[in-house]
């Protein structure tokens, strides 16, 4: 009861006993306002003292600046580093826990997570692989798909691990949950393994490059990423809404969805596909960042329930907050260096999910 | 009307259900009854499209592998033996799913209260606000019904009648549940539905079936209507146990029957 008392003054007014979307759209309301703040604190704070106010009326009123070379300076800061930074924070913190309520939705139980199920680890795999080999074994791959080689590598990548969980989990048409989180852990595994021979293979500057994958980082993020990532994202999420009844319906097994009137078959697809290519590229350009997943769409269906008509949206919102904010500790927590984010969330994170764990102990029905 | 002309399946290269002839009319209550592992739940997996079977199946005279499942949606609902949730949904928002993708057949103004009035119907009045899966096991089952019921929440639709399958429906049910239930269906029944219900308590079945099918390791014993077919030597051969039809007991042991419901 404790879930209908926290937002229950604002949702009980003209529902119906049991109806939440009334309480559900004011909190994707708040969020909204929530996301707009994160974005303006995200934009103004970081290791410089550049004053993103200052450039943006700028920008906006045209004035001449009091100090001609300060405010290029600061505008270069702003308008190349910290905005692809930031919209790129958004484009992923949205995807990455979309995915997982998704996910979760698919394999009908809230422990299901692109990077904990071995998604994410797919797809770093194939995002190493063309890192390593790009310039030798897959020249080719990389010298016909340009930059999209890496987002395309990572998207194969892990929608190949995707499908094969699938299958693995799947009997028909029932998903066991526990095959598919063990299923997850060896093919993680493997992927890890694999990607460990690369990194072997790898030389010093391939390395580096490497390191950011394993801890994820939104640092690098530059116009030219979010211009290649963020269509991806940005198609894979739209598709997303669509498959939101349907996700509700498969609550209730996937016979029962069928006898809704739910093309079963090819709303798994759709998901799969839309998860793998979001995920993909996300991993493609931040690498591994744990948690949101989970994290995100647990907290908001203690708030709002697990309607995914409303569910998806405000994941979307709560994912790119929380991850705008994490990075904001990220990059002024050790200032002027800065930490890789998938530690911040993962710090955050990992604790949030023995929680979910102890509290719901009948769950993981191993 | 509900056609199924030689419907055999196999799970796991195990036949299961072999050359069952089955037929439901509109305004009828067809029950499939039988002993355990009988494959009662397999032949209504098999009616309602949910395993894969050779055979035909129609569906008012359409056939049922060439249809959409939103096409079938609209004219079945089924409920299975139990739903388990992962997920903290509210009765209220159980009991909507089932206006996702069929048609109730009320007018959209009136969509909106019908989950209200299907549980009103199944007696979960005021259940609305509570969490599914803080209920027994029995209230669950009422609310998935209740669910069923507002998919196909009109019987006939633009001339067609459409059809409740109901595996198990009362085994969880304490009888005056037990009642209210049965009654719903035959209530759906009279107004030009079909019901296609797997049934376990056989006095229950001779008092709502309109039409028995007979099940024994997978194929058809006997079908007609009650009086027919439940007979002494059939429910021997079929249930492996010696008892009798119509026969009060012995002495001064209380026996509660449905038939005596007021």
């Amino acid at each position: 009861m404790a879930e209908q008392s926290i937002f229950g003054a604002a949702g009980g007014v003209m529902a119906a006993e049991g109806d939440r979307s009334i309480r559900a759209r004011f909190v994707i309301l708040l969020l909204c306002l929530a996301l707009a703040l994160s974005v303006f604190l995200s934009l103004t704070s970081g290791a410089s003292d550049a004053s993103a106010v200052l450039v943006l009326r700028d920008w906006f009123m045209g004035g001449a600046p009091a100090d001609a070379a300060l405010a290029a300076r600061d505008q270069l800061i702003v308008y190349d580093i910290r905005m692809p930074r930031v919209l790129l924070g958004v484009l992923i913190g949205a995807a990455l826990a979309v995915c997982g309520a998704v996910m979760q939705g698919l394999f009908r139980n809230p422990l299901a997570d692109p990077g904990l199920i071995g998604v994410s680890a797919g797809s770093s795999l194939g995002a190493v692989a063309i890192i390593v080999l790009g310039a030798t074994w897959l020249a080719p791959v990389t010298l016909a798909l340009g930059t999209l080689a890496l987002p395309l590598a990572a998207f194969f990548g892990g929608l190949a691990v995707t499908f094969l969980l699938y299958a693995i989990a799947t009997r028909q048409g029932q998903t066991s949950v526990a095959t598919m989180l063990l299923a997850g852990i060896a093919i993680s595994a493997l992927a890890m393994a694999l990607t460990g021979i690369f990194i072997f293979m790898a030389d010093d500057r391939q390395l580096r490059d490497l390191t950011f994958w394993q801890l994820g980082s939104l640092a690098g993020a530059t116009w030219q990423k979010v211009g290649t990532v963020g269509p991806v994202i940005v198609l894979a999420l739209s598709a997303m809404p669509f498959l939101s009844r349907g996700l509700n319906a498969l609550a209730l097994g996937e016979a029962t969805a069928g006898h809704l009137g739910i093309p079963v078959q090819r709303l798994k697809y759709i998901a799969i596909v839309g998860v793998s290519a979001a995920v993909g590229a996300s991993v493609a350009v931040s690498g591994g960042i744990g948690f949101i997943g989970i994290v995100v769409p647990h907290i908001l269906r203690l708030a709002i329930g697990p309607d995914n008509r409303y569910l998806l949206p405000a994941s979307a919102l709560l994912g790119a907050s929380m991850l705008l904010l994490a990075d904001a500790v990220a990059r002024t927590i050790v200032a002027p260096a800065e930490l890789p984010i998938g530690i911040v969330t993962a710090v955050a994170g990992a604790p949030f999910f023995l929680w979910i764990l102890l509290r719901r102990r009948g769950i993981v029905d191993l | 009307m509900i056609e199924a002309r030689d419907i055999s399946v196999a799970i796991g290269g195990k036949r299961i259900v072999s050359h069952v002839d089955f037929t439901a009319r509109p305004g009828e209550i067809s029950a499939i009854v039988g002993p355990n592992g009988s494959g009662k739940t397999t032949l209504l997996k098999a009616l309602t499209g949910e395993l894969s079977y050779t055979g035909t199946v129609t569906l008012n005279g359409r056939d049922l592998s060439a249809m959409k499942p939103v096409e079938a949606a609209t004219q079945r609902a089924v409920l299975p033996q139990s739903t388990s949730l992962s997920f903290p949904f509210t009765v209220r928002e159980i009991v909507r799913l089932g206006l996702i993708g069929g048609r109730s057949g009320v007018l959209p103004g009136e969509d909106r209260r019908l989950p209200e009035r299907a549980l009103a119907r199944v007696d979960l009045d005021g259940f609305a606000g509570r969490f599914y899966q803080e209920l027994s096991g029995g209230e669950q089952q009422r609310v998935q019904l209740a669910r069923v019921l507002c998919q196909v929440w009109a019987p006939v639709l633009e001339g067609r009648p459409r059809y409740l399958f109901l595996d198990e429906p009362v085994s969880s049910l304490d009888v005056k549940h037990q009642l209210i239930i049965m009654n719903i269906a035959r209530d759906f029944a009279r107004r030009g539905g079909g019901v296609v219900a797997i049934l376990h308590d056989l006095n229950l079945t001779a008092m709502y079936a309109d039409r028995i099918f007979v099940l024994l390791r997978g194929q058809l014993a006997a079908a007609g209507a009650p009086r027919d077919v439940l007979n002494d030597e059939l429910i021997e051969t079929v249930f492996d146990c010696r008892l009798k039809v119509g026969a009060l007991p012995e002495g001064s042991v209380p026996f509660v029957l449905p038939q005596s419901a007021a």
